[in-house]
C-alpha cells in the first residue's frame, strides 16, 4: 500500500513541474490566499500582479547590468495563517531567491512575514494590509502602497461629518479589516455619532438580525466594511428590509462587478472610499482601466490596483538601484523614490508609508458613479 | 540497548543540524518541532487516555495571549512569563477541563470544539488586550536565542524536553492509569482510581504542553495573531497526533513532521496541495489507521525477518 | 421593545431553519449508523453547487435542478458510505479524521473545479416582502421557514408510516434486535446515507438561491447544526429541529442585549449550560450499553 501512496504523489507532483526556456527570469515573490475565504480578494491582487508583470514583460523586461531579465512571479498561499506566511517568506528568501516580495491579504499575518522579511534584507511591499501597527514596528524592509486603515477612516470621517449622516451604525467583518476599521471610525467620530456595530464572521450569508437592530436604532447611515460578496447580500436584504437609511461601503463595492450582482435601483445613493476610480479622466487611469478589461473582461478592482502600482513601483525601484539582488540598496531605492502609480502618486515615508488619495464615489441612478471627493478631483456622473 | 543508541545518535544529528541544513529547513524544523510539542499535550489527552479534544489549540493561544502581554505591556522578562503563561494554560484546562469531562464521546467532543471556538472569540473580539483580529505583534525572542540557528536548538530542546515528560508520564503509575481509564473506565473506577480527578489532571497538562507550545510559537513568528489558533489548527493538532500514531510516543514527532512537511513540499502544487492531503488522510484511516509510527514499526519488523 | 424581540425571533427562525435543513440529514445518519460525519457541511454546499450546474447547463427548470442534485448528492453519499464509513464503524475517531480529509478533499476540489468566487443562482420567486403585522420581512425569510417545515414534516411521516422508515428507526433503537427480526441493515445503512445526503443536498439547493452559492456555505451551518443535535439530542429528530430553532433564535436574539462579535460564542454557551443540566439534550434518550 505504501508503493502506491509514494507512486499516486510523485505522479501528482510531476504534472505540476514546469520548464522554462528563454530570457533570463528575474524571480519576484508574492505571497497571497489562492485558497479560503479570501481567495475571492486573493483573486484580484493577482490579478493586478498578473497585469503588471505581463506588461513589464511585454516592454522587454528589466535592464539590469546590461542584460535584460523577464520577471517570473513565484505565488505562494498562505491562507490567512501567520505561520505559514512565515515559511511562505523564509522560501522566498533563501530558497527562491527572489528580489522583492509583495501582495498579502491579512495584517496578522503580514506581522509575521515582516520579520523574516528584515532577517534577510528583503524588501517586503504590501498592497491589500490596512492594519495601522504595520508600519509602528520599525522594520526599515516594509513597505505599504496602500492607505492604512486610519487614513481610510480619516477620509471618510471627515466627509460623513459634513454630511451629517450620524449616527452611524456599522455591519462588519470578524477581521482585522472590519474590526479595524470598525474602531478607527468611533474614534474618530466619537460616541455620540456612532451607533450599532453589528459584526459578522466571513462565510456568514443572513444579515437579518443586524438589520432588524439597526432599523430599531434610526440610524441615519450604514457603513459596510466586507468585500463584494457579502457587500451584495448585506445591500439586499437592506433594502429588502424596507430600511432606507444612507449607504457607505469599501473600495469593493464600487465596480461593475459588484454593480451586476445588484441593480442600479438598490445602489443608488450609495457611497464609498475607493483607491481609484476606474472612469475617472486621468489617462493614466483611463489606460488601466482599458487594458485590465481586456484581459480580465471586468472593471478593475482596488486590490488590483493598489497591487499593479505595487509591482510596476519595484520594477522602476530594481532599475534605479541597479540591482536585483543587493536587499539594501532596492530598500533605499524604494525609500527614496516618487511613483505616478494608477491609485495616485505613491511616496513613502519614513515609516514605509505611502499617503495615496483616498477618494470617496457615489452610485448613480443610471448604474454610473460620480466623485465626491477628494474636493479637487470631483466629478461627475460616469467619471467615477 | 541499540534502540537507545540509534536515538541518541539521532538526537545528536538534530542539534548539528544548522550546519549542513538550509534554513528554509531549519524554518520547517523548528515549526514542527513548535507544532509537535501541544501534539504531546494531545497524545497524553487522546492517545493515552482516549479523550478526543476538538480546541486543543486554544490552549496554547491562553498561554501564547498570556506571555505576550506580560512581556510586551507589563515588561516581565521571556523566561518568567514563558512559566507564567504555560502555568495560565493548565489552570484554565483545568478549569474548562472539568467542565468537559463532565461528558462522553461525541458529547464531550462538541463540547471542547465549542470552548476552542469561544476563546477564539476572546482573542480575536478583545482588543484592548489581545489587540484582536490584527495581531499582537513585536513579541521578542529570547535574549541569546534571536537567530534561526538558535532559536532552532531552542525549539529541538523545548520538544525534547516536552517528549521526556510524555516518555515519564506514560511510564508512571499516573500514565498506567491513564491508559487503564482508555481502555475499561468502570471496572478502573470499580478498582478505586478517581477517573474525574485523572482525566481533569491530564486535560491540565496537556493543555499546559500546549500553552508552553504557543508561547514558542508566538515568539518565534515574533506576532500573536488569532489566525494561529482557529478551529482548523486544533483539527490539525488530532491529525498530527493520530496520523502520526496515538498512543504512541514518537507518534507527535512523526505527526508534526508530515503535517508541516508535507504542505511545504507540495507548496508547488498550489490549490491541489490540500486535496492530496486530504485524501492522503482518509486513504490513512482506511488502511494504516493506527498512524505512521505503528506502520513504521511494521515496517521495520518485516525487514529484520 | 417587544416588537424588536419578535422580530429578532422570526429572524432566528428563519436562520435557526437553516441549521435544522443540515441538522436533519446529520441525525438521520447518526441515529442509524452511529456515524458523526463533519464532511455534511461540505455535502450541503455540492447540493448548492450541483443545483445551479444543473440549473445554468441542463435545465432552466429550478425544481427539475434541485430534483437532480439530491439525486447525484445521494449516490455521492453512497458511494461514500460504502468506501469510506462501512470500513471504520464502530471507531469513533477515525470516523473522524476520515470525515475531515474529506471535508479538504471536496471543499478544494470544488475551488478548484468552479474557482473561489460565489455564484449566483437567481430565481423570480424570492424577490417580494411579506408583511406581518407592523414588521416586514422578506419574502426569503418566509420561504426558508415554510419550505423547512414541509420537509420535515415530510421527514416524521416518513419515518413514523413508512415501511421503510420504521425499519431505519428500529435499526437505530437496537441494531442487533432489527437484524433478528430479518431488517437488511446493511441496505438501511446505505439508505440512510443516501437519504441524509439529499437532505443536505436540498439545504444546499434551498438555500443557494436565497442567498449565494460558495465553497464556505456549508461550513458555519455544519456547526450550528452540530450544536443543534447537540442540544436536542443525538439521535432525535424532533430535537434536532427544536435545537437547531433554538440556536438561531439565540443567536438573532442575543444581539439586542450583548456585543455582537460575541454572536457565535452565546449559542456555544448556550449549549453548554443546557447540556450541564441535560446532559443528553433535551430529547435524548439513555441508550442500552452506553454508560
Amino acid at each position: 500500500m505504501p508503493r502506491i501512496f509514494s507512486l499516486l504523489l510523485l505522479s501528482a507532483l510531476s504534472a505540476f513541474t514546469v520548464q522554462c526556456f528563454g530570457q533570463d527570469k528575474l524571480p519576484v515573490g508574492i505571497v497571497t490566499s489562492l485558497t479560503g475565504p479570501m481567495a475571492p480578494p486573493g483573486k484580484f491582487q493577482m490579478n493586478g500582479f498578473n497585469l503588471a508583470a505581463e506588461e513589464i514583460n511585454g516592454a522587454g523586461g528589466i535592464a539590469l547590468g546590461g542584460r535584460k531579465y523577464s520577471i517570473e512571479l513565484k505565488v505562494y498561499d498562505t491562507r490567512a495563517n501567520p505561520a505559514e506566511g512565515a515559511s511562505a517568506l523564509q522560501r522566498l528568501a533563501t530558497v527562491d531567491k527572489v528580489a522583492v516580495v509583495l501582495g498579502e491579504l491579512h495584517s496578522g499575518v503580514a506581522a509575521a512575514e515582516a520579520p523574516v522579511a528584515q532577517d534577510y534584507s528583503l524588501p517586503l511591499i504590501l498592497t491589500v494590509p490596512t492594519g495601522p501597527n504595520l508600519t509602528e514596528q520599525g522594520n526599515r524592509f516594509l513597505f505599504r502602497v496602500n492607505a492604512s486603515n486610519d487614513q481610510l477612516n480619516l477620509a471618510l470621517a471627515d466627509f460623513i461629518g459634513k454630511q451629517g449622516w450620524t449616527p452611524l451604525s456599522f455591519i462588519a467583518w470578524n477581521n482585522d479589516a472590519g474590526r479595524g476599521g470598525v474602531n478607527g471610525m468611533k474614534k474618530l467620530l466619537g460616541e455620540a455619532k456612532s451607533g450599532y456595530v453589528g459584526y459578522f464572521n466571513v462565510g456568514d450569508v443572513d444579515f437579518s438580525s443586524h438589520i432588524s437592530n439597526i432599523r430599531a436604532s434610526n440610524a441615519r447611515a450604514v457603513m459596510l466594511f466586507m468585500d463584494e460578496e457579502p457587500g451584495s447580500l448585506a445591500i439586499k436584504q437592506i433594502r429588502d428590509a424596507g430600511l432606507k437609511a444612507q449607504l457607505i461601503g469599501t473600495l469593493a463595492m464600487g465596480s461593475d462587478r459588484f454593480l451586476k450582482r445588484l441593480d442600479a435601483a438598490r445602489l443608488e445613493g450609495m457611497v464609498q472610499y475607493n483607491a481609484f476610480p476606474p472612469n475617472a479622466n486621468t489617462p493614466r487611469i483611463r489606460a488601466f482601466s482599458e487594458r485590465y478589461k481586456k484581459k480580465f473582461g471586468e472593471e478593475a478592482h482596488g486590490f488590483a490596483a493598489q497591487s499593479y502600482d505595487g509591482l510596476m513601483m519595484a520594477a522602476a525601484a530594481m532599475q534605479k538601484a541597479g540591482t536585483a539582488s543587493d536587499g539594501k540598496k532596492l530598500r533605499d531605492a524604494l525609500a527614496s523614490m516618487e511613483h505616478e502609480g494608477v491609485i495616485g502618486r505613491i511616496k513613502f515615508d519614513d515609516k514605509g508609508q505611502a499617503h495615496p488619495p483616498v477618494y470617496v464615489t457615489q452610485w448613480c441612478a443610471n448604474g454610473s458613479r460620480r466623485i465626491l471627493y477628494p474636493e479637487n478631483l470631483k466629478a461627475d456622473c460616469g467619471a467615477g | 540497548m541499540t534502540r537507545g543508541l540509534i536515538t541518541a545518535a539521532v538526537i545528536a544529528a538534530l542539534y548539528l543540524a544548522p550546519m549542513v541544513a538550509s534554513p528554509y529547513l531549519l524554518h520547517v524544523l523548528v515549526l514542527s518541532c513548535l507544532y509537535a510539542i501541544p501534539a504531546v499535550g494531545l497524545n497524553l489527552m487522546l492517545g493515552y487516555t482516549g479523550l478526543v479534544s476538538l480546541g486543543h489549540i486554544a490552549f496554547a493561544g491562553i498561554g501564547a495571549y498570556t506571555a505576550a502581554y506580560l512581556m510586551v505591556d507589563v515588561k516581565v522578562g521571556y523566561w518568567a512569563a514563558l512559566a507564567i503563561a504555560t502555568l495560565a494554560a493548565g489552570g484554565a484546562g483545568a478549569v474548562i477541563g472539568s467542565i468537559c469531562l463532565r461528558f462522553r464521546s461525541h458529547f464531550f467532543m462538541i463540547v471542547t470544539l465549542a470552548f476552542g471556538l469561544m476563546l477564539f472569540s476572546v482573542m480575536n473580539n478583545w482588543d484592548d488586550v489581545t489587540r484582536g483580529a490584527a495581531g499582537f505583534p513585536g513579541i521578542p525572542r529570547p535574549a541569546g536565542f534571536a537567530p534561526l540557528e538558535s532559536f532552532y536548538r531552542l525549539a529541538l530542546s523545548a520538544a525534547l524536553l516536552a517528549f521526556a515528560v510524555q516518555w515519564g508520564v506514560v511510564r508512571s503509575r499516573f500514565g498506567l492509569i491513564l491508559v487503564a481509564l482508555r481502555q475499561d473506565e468502570r471496572l478502573a473506577e470499580a478498582k478505586g482510581v478517581n477517573a474525574a480527578l485523572y482525566k481533569t489532571a491530564v486535560f491540565a497538562l496537556g493543555s499546559a504542553l500546549a500553552g508552553a507550545g504557543g508561547v514558542l510559537l508566538v515568539s518565534f513568528l515574533r506576532v500573536a495573531a488569532p489566525g494561529s489558533f482557529t478551529l482548523a489548527e486544533s483539527i490539525n493538532a488530532v491529525l498530527i497526533v493520530i496520523v502520526g500514531g496515538a498512543g504512541s510516543l514518537a507518534g507527535p514527532a512523526l505527526g508534526a513532521l508530515l503535517f508541516v512537511g508535507l504542505p511545504e513540499y507540495l507548496r508547488v502544487a498550489a490549490e491541489w496541495r490540500l486535496v492530496i492531503f486530504g485524501l492522503l488522510l482518509v486513504l490513512i484511516t482506511l488502511f494504516a489507521p493506527e498512524g505512521l509510527a505503528a506502520l513504521l514499526g511494521r515496517l521495520a519488523k518485516r525487514r529484520r525477518r | 421593545m417587544a416588537q424588536a424581540l419578535l422580530e429578532q425571533v422570526i429572524n432566528g427562525l428563519m436562520t435557526g431553519s437553516i441549521y435544522v435543513l443540515v441538522a436533519l440529514g446529520m441525525v438521520l445518519i447518526y441515529g442509524v449508523m452511529h456515524v458523526l460525519n463533519f464532511a455534511h457541511g461540505v455535502l450541503f454546499m455540492v447540493g448548492g453547487y450541483l443545483c445551479h450546474f444543473f440549473f445554468t447547463r441542463l435545465t432552466g427548470s429550478y425544481p427539475l435542478a434541485l430534483v437532480l442534485s439530491m439525486a447525484a448528492l445521494a449516490l455521492i453519499g453512497v458511494a461514500i458510505e460504502r468506501s469510506v464509513f462501512r470500513p471504520l464503524q464502530g471507531n469513533l475517531r477515525n470516523q473522524v479524521i476520515a470525515s475531515l480529509g474529506l471535508i479538504l478533499v471536496i471543499e478544494n476540489l470544488v475551488i478548484a473545479l468552479w474557482g473561489p468566487n460565489a455564484l449566483q443562482l437567481r430565481t423570480a420567486a424570492t424577490e417580494r416582502l411579506v408583511a406581518i403585522g407592523e414588521l416586514r420581512f422578506p419574502m426569503q425569510h418566509v420561504m426558508i421557514i415554510a419550505l423547512t417545515a414541509i420537509v420535515v414534516a415530510a421527514m416524521f411521516g416518513f419515518l413514523k408510516w413508512s415501511k421503510f422508515g420504521t425499519a431505519l428507526r428500529a435499526t437505530s433503537q437496537d441494531r442487533s434486535a432489527a437484524m433478528v427480526v430479518g431488517i437488511p441493515v446493511e441496505r438501511v445503512d446505505m439508505a440512510s446515507f443516501a437519504l441524509g445526503t439529499a437532505l443536505a443536498a436540498l439545504g444546499g439547493a434551498l438555500v443557494g438561491p436565497l442567498f449565494l452559492v460558495f465553497p464556505q456555505m456549508g461550513d458555519a451551518p455544519m456547526v450550528k447544526g452540530l450544536a443543534g443535535i447537540l442540544l436536542g439530542g443525538m439521535g432525535s429528530v424532533p430535537g434536532a429541529v427544536i435545537g437547531g430553532l433554538i440556536i438561531g433564535v439565540a443567536e438573532s436574539v442575543s444581539t439586542l442585549f450583548l456585543p455582537t462579535d460575541y454572536r457565535d460564542s452565546i449559542a456555544f454557551a448556550i449549549m453548554v449550560a443546557i447540556l450541564l443540566v441535560r446532559p443528553r439534550g433535551l430529547f435524548g434518550l439513555r441508550v442500552r450499553g452506553e454508560a
